[in-house]
This record gives structure tokens, sequence and C-alpha cells, in this order.
């Protein structure tokens, strides 16, 4: 019978049924999306530092795990030191520049020759390999979002590059330019971010890192074969605030929606509160029904808000191939027990207000 | 008419029921004391503001007398909590207003089996079935109350009232909104439960001719019941 009385309800007033619903599903999309965007980035950043095939990070002290935030302050000769051990066969620096012009991209400055050996060289799709100083290699991902063609000038880092070659996606960053000229535009002669090493076989990657540890002891040592769970939200300064604030801010839009919607309900339908109580229905009976009508909205908004977040993430991919959103369904029911909680909270104050409705003031309402 | 040997199913003992707002006080009821026993079909009349209202919420346990006592099937209302006296309603108690007050999104169907969801013992579909056919209701079980004409939706209030079997039905001005044909109707509804079935009714009207229709008539000024009479 409730979930009759509610159903109904909300047939009743379509209109004020549907804002409700809406805003609900904006909630959900909001907190799925974000956390999507913010999950897929690293998870895309993460695959791709696997991606470049090397056993062993070398990064300085005190690092990020996300090597945007590490800058480049490690001497380039540790490299030689790192090539004579035992277990270390190869040894490729790169100095990481973080570019925020049309876009937001990791640029690798590589020695070719070094990055080949470590990762087994690119897979071309056209052009060559990186040469001149002013040559820059994108992978296809980049060259497919930013319509980019061999031979064209691409600027970046405040610097006019041409485009020698367009290489496979998944060997770090997506823009490669020689590690000679980044290390001139960024001052940081004679300097990298970070060694990859290669060991001579995998299973000596233990016994490597125990090497390098002895040779740089409070340096970052971090094996790449599980490198994807080493990186979380946490890994990013700010990041986690970031995602508690925008679940904060999502909670408190469906918090206020609800909370008008089922205050402007119970002030609406005083009267009948009033002929319920008449009826013999208990306070508990009247906040049943309050509460039931909100989760019914909430899910609504729920269900809408999922259908939305892959809509949205359809477009988005479209209008920027370079984007990564990961939607799971760890995230899905977080996002609608976020909705349905902040809708019940939202409820929670109105229903009790229903409660407590004088029967004969209520009976008298106009 | 109901017999004089019975206890009375709703008895008040110098009830009085005072409104404050601020520093005045509105005594609506000014020691009351009546008694209505088991099969009776009681009128309450007087005019407007003489607290015929206030006395049906009192015994009715919807309002909360100031002082005195209102037993109502040997239960004492003045001495229950909020909570206490909503279940006594629930299981003994039906009302019928003037406005009908139907749930405008339910349709008649539903209106009249919320009644039994709130009694909480389940719903019966004989007891549903007898009293829709016994008010003339089969046919507009699924119209909603903007559906009904004001006779109907009067007799799906007043099935809604029944249909739990309570030991008193209180009727407050049921023919307040309808015409004179509707009202005729209803009030023969009424006399129909009351002789049938032996339904104990309290009404209360501002209409001498609808008073009529009750076996006793109470007349009620200033807070106070003046006279009574049996017919």
């Amino acid at each position: 019978m409730i979930g009759h009385i509610v159903i109904r309800n909300a047939v009743h007033r379509p209109v004020r049924t549907f804002i409700t619903v809406l805003a609900v599903a904006i909630e959900v999309m909001l907190v799925i999306i974000v956390v999507g965007l913010t999950s897929g980035l690293i998870l895309d950043t993460a695959k791709r530092t696997e991606g470049v095939g090397a056993d062993i990070m070398v990064q300085p002290p005190s690092a990020s795990v996300f090597m945007a935030f590490s800058g480049a302050p490690m001497p380039i000769s540790i490299g030689g030191k790192l090539g004579q051990l035992e277990y270390v066969q190869a040894v490729a620096p790169v100095l990481v520049q973080f570019n925020s012009v049309n876009g937001l991209d990791l640029v690798y400055g590589i020695q070719p020759d070094s990055f080949r050996e470590v990762s087994g060289g690119f897979v071309l799709d056209s052009g060559k390999d990186l040469q001149d100083p002013n040559d820059i290699l994108v992978d296809d991902v980049y060259a497919r979002a930013k319509k980019v063609k061999v031979g064209q000038t691409l600027h970046v880092l405040e610097h006019d590059f041409h485009v020698c070659g367009i290489v496979e996606h998944g060997k770090g960053a997506r823009l490669f330019v020689l590690m000679s000229t980044l290390q001139e535009m960024s001052g940081a002669r004679d300097k990298a971010s970070i060694f990859f090493l290669k060991c001579d076989r995998s299973d000596h990657t233990a016994a490597a890192m125990d090497e390098v540890r002895s040779l740089l002891p409070r340096y970052e040592i971090r094996p790449l074969k599980d490198y994807i769970s080493q990186i979380t939200s946490s890994s990013v300064p700010g990041l986690d605030i970031f995602i508690n604030v925008m679940i904060a801010i999502a909670v408190g839009i469906g918090f206020l929606v609800t909370f008008l919607s089922m205050y402007t309900t119970i002030i609406e339908r005083t009267r009948e509160i009033g002929v319920l109580k008449s009826l013999g229905a208990s306070k508990g009976y009247i906040v049943e029904i309050i509460l039931s009508e909100s989760t019914l909205l909430c899910l609504g908004g729920v269900v809408l808000g999922v259908v939305l977040s892959f809509l949205i993430r359809i477009a988005l991919l479209r209008l920027f191939p370079a984007l990564s959103i990961l939607i799971t369904v760890k995230w899905v029911c977080l996002a609608g027990m976020i909705a349905i909680l902040g809708g019940l909270l939202g409820a929670g104050y109105p229903a009790w207000l229903a409660s407590r409705k004088d029967p004969v003031e209520a009976l008298a309402y106009e | 008419m109901g017999d004089r040997r019975l206890e009375p199913i709703l008895k008040t003992e110098n009830l009085w029921k005072v409104y404050r707002s601020g520093k005045v006080e509105l005594p609506a009821l000014r020691g009351i004391n009546m008694q209505v026993l088991p099969g009776e079909f009681v009128s309450i009349m007087g005019p407007s503001g003489c607290g015929k209202s206030t006395l049906l919420h009192v015994i009715g346990g919807l309002a909360q007398a100031t002082s005195g006592n209102v037993l109502l099937d040997g239960n004492d209302l003045t001495q229950m909590s909020d909570a206490a006296r909503t279940l006594l309603r629930r299981h003994k108690v039906g009302f019928v207003f003037q406005r009908f007050n139907l749930l405008p999104t339910l349709d008649a169907y539903h209106n009249i089996a919320l009644a039994q969801h709130i009694h909480g013992n389940g719903f019966d579909p004989h007891r549903f079935e007898a009293v829709a056919e016994m008010l003339g209701l089969k046919d507009r079980l699924n119209h909603r109350p903007a559906e009904l004409s004001g006779g109907e939706q009067q007799r799906v209030a007043i099935a809604r009232a029944i249909i739990s079997e309570p030991k008193i039905v209180l009727a407050d001005e049921p023919t307040g909104n309808l015409d004179t044909k509707s009202s005729d109707a209803v009030l023969a509804l009424l006399k129909r439960l009351n002789k049938d079935l032996g339904q104990t009714i309290v009404m209360i009207t501002h209409n001498p001719d609808a008073a009529t229709y009750g076996n006793r008539v109470l007349h009620m000024r200033d807070g106070m019941v003046v006279n009574g009479v049996s017919h």
C-alpha cells in the first residue's frame, strides 16, 4: 500500500518528480564522471609507464610515484653507475616535463638509443625516429585527438617542434623529444627525472633493486611490474581532497534538492497527513511514506545518473580521444549509495515535521 | 435504539477544552457530560462556533482535553499519550468529514483499503466486498475522487470509516458539502448502518432535518450541552 501511495504521489506531480530525479541524476553523474576522469587519468598514466617495458624505475628521494610532480634533480652521471650493476642490462635516463599549452601532457626527453634498449623501441605508424633537436614524436592517440600529421609544426612547452613521426601509444608519455633539447629548454642540463632500468632477467629484478638501493640508499626505487597497483588517487597531491570536495558538493546538491522537494510536498499534503492521522496512522507510518518517496525519487535519479554518465563518457571520448574515463562498478554503487543517503538525510527533517503535525490543524489546512 | 442497561461506549465527565493564545484563554468545551450507548445514533446540533467539532476531535482522540475524562470503550483518552490515542483511534474510531478528505492520488479502492492497511490486520477481501456492495460502490472503485460526485466521495469516506469495524463512527457535518438529494442518500445510509449493523454513530450537524436521522439529539451552545432529545 505504501508503495502504491508513493508511486501515485510521484506520478501526481510529474514536474516536481522529474526535477528531483534530474537533480539526483546530476549528483550521481558528477561523482561518477569526476572519479572516472581522475581514475582514468591515473590508470592511463600508470599503464603507459608500465608499458615502457622497464623492470625498475629510479627516482630522486621523496619523489612522487606520479611522475608529473617529480622535477629533474638527478645528475645524469648516475646512469653510468647504474649501468655497471651486475643485474642491470640497460639504463634509459628520461627527463619529464609537464606541458600545459594546448592541453595537459607529459613530455619525455629521451636518448633514443638507451630508450630503445630498455623499451624495445617504438612501433612507428608513420614518419621516422627522433633525429634533429627540434623533432618530436607523438603517439597515435595524441595524433588522432589533436589531428596531428607528420611534418606538421607542434607548439609544445612554448617551443615549435617538427612532428617527425607518429608511434603506437603505450610507452610512457604521448610526446617524445630529444633529451638534450629538453634539458636546454628547461635549464636542467645534465639532469634526469627518472632512470628506467632493464634487468638481464626478470627474476633478477629484486636483486637488482637491492643493488640499486645499496648504490643510492635514499632514492625511490620502484619495480614496474605492479606499477598500476602503486598508483592511487593519493599519489597525486590534492587529488583525494579534490575528489572528496566534489563528492561533498554532489551530496549537498542531492540533500538540498530532496529537502526542498519533500518539504514542499509535506506543506502541499498537510491535509492528507491529517487524514492519515485521523485513520490512526502512527508517526512511523508517515515517516515511512515520506522516506519511501524520497528513496524512490533517488533511485530514479541514480538510474538516470548512471545512464547519463555513460552517455557523457561516450560524448567526451568522441570529443577528446586522448582522455581516459574509467567507470567502475564500485563507484557506480558508491555514487548510488551516496545519492540515496543524501536523499534520506534531506527527507529526514520534512518527514519528522510531517509526523509531528497536529491532526486537527492539518485537517483544517487549506 | 441503544439498550440503556449497557455500558456506554462513550462517556465524558466534566470535559473541558481550553485554547490558549499567549495570555488569552478561549474555552471551547465547558464541562461537558454526555454518554453514548452502543448502537445509538446521536446527533449533536448547535450554532457555528459552539464547540461541536472540538467535541468530536476530543472524543475521537484527535485532540487532547484540557481537563475532565473521556472514556472510549472503557479507555480514558485523557490519560493517554499521543501514540496511545493514535493506536486507539486506529482500532476503535472511524471518521467521516464534511470535506470527505479522501487522498486525491488514490482511487476509491485504495482509499478504502488504506484504512485496512493502517489498521494492521491485512487486507480482508470479503469485508471489503461487503462494504463496497452495501455502499453501492462496486462500479466506482477504480475512480479517483476527482472523478466521483460529492455523494459518491462521501460514500467512499463512509466505507473507509467502517471497513475496520470501529466501535464508533464520528461524522463531522457529513452532508455539509452535498446537495439535498445526496445529503438524504448519505443520511439514509448512516441510518441503515446504525439500524442494520448496530453501528454506533455520533454525528454533528447544524441542519435540524439531518439531526432527526439520529435517535437522540444533543444541543450545544457556547461549549456546553444545553439539552437532549430522544426520537
